[in-house]
């Protein structure tokens, strides 16, 4: 379901990144090379974060959803996502954990109707919460998100 | 009764909620409940009965009147307790279903 709407090189894994500003950066670059987004979304997106309650992206269960309005720089709807082996702070925030940071560029209110369908549906499944919170690849990911085996071990 | 949620866009975390209350109300078997997502800045107390977002911004959100704080945007056992407890408050029927 959600392979459809992530970009191509889309999904990231790293052991550790230095912060949620590098993490915005890198789930972001994806997006920029494909040409669906301006470096001004990214900036937004951490501007967004950075300011009070900007925390709002924190879904729970270690999942970020980095957004912002398509005003700030969107230029078709896609998805990309990283996965973090050691959680990062959302906003420097302790109380915001972050394993899993997606990057959300939506064209309008409306285009990303069955994007957000897909990663709800595939979010609010707990199973998948737990499976998304144990990867430890870039395969994993791969495997988690779009619903393929590993071919590889 | 119309449930309206909440964030700082209006179309990310606060679109996510929205689809996982309406799982909720299906779950629940309720029907004739309007939802609707939009961002802060734009929602009055009369856009719905009840207003959800999750816990960051509920401070912000206070006004708006009965607003339910989300710990967690993606915790079906959490949204489904509290859309439940928010139509009871409502005085909307939740069929018996355990």
């Amino acid at each position: 379901m959600l392979e459809q709407f992530l970009s191509p090189g889309g999904l990231l894994y790293e052991e550790s990144v230095p912060g949620w500003k590098q993490a915005v950066d890198e789930v972001a670059q994806p997006l920029l090379d494909a040409g669906t987004i301006k470096t001004s979304y990214v900036d937004a997106v951490k501007e967004a974060i950075a300011k009070p309650g900007g925390t709002y992206m924190d879904l729970g269960s270690g999942v970020a959803l980095a957004h912002a309005r398509p005003e700030a720089g969107v230029i078709t709807t896609s998805l990309s996502a990283l996965h973090a082996g050691t959680p990062f702070l959302l906003a420097d925030d302790e109380d915001h954990p972050i394993t899993t940071m997606f990057c959300l560029a939506a064209q309008d209110a409306n285009k990303h109707l069955s994007l957000m369908q897909a990663l709800a549906t595939f979010l609010s499944d707990e199973s998948n919460q737990q499976r998304l919170a144990q990867v430890s690849s870039k395969q994993e990911l791969e495997a988690v998100l779009t619903g393929k085996s590993t071919q590889h071990e | 009764m119309k449930i309206v949620t909440v964030c700082s866009t209006g179309l990310g975390s606060s679109f996510m909620t929205q689809l996982n209350i309406e799982k909720a109300l299906k779950q629940l078997g309720v029907s004739g409940v309007e939802t609707d997502h939009m961002d802060l800045g734009s929602a009055t107390p009369n856009d719905a009965d009840v207003f959800f977002c999750g816990r960051d911004i509920a401070d912000a959100a206070s006004e708006l009147g009965d607003v339910v704080s989300l710990n967690s945007l993606i915790d079906m056992n959490e949204i489904t307790d509290k859309v439940k407890a928010a139509l009871e408050r409502h005085g909307v029927a939740v069929p018996g279903k355990d």
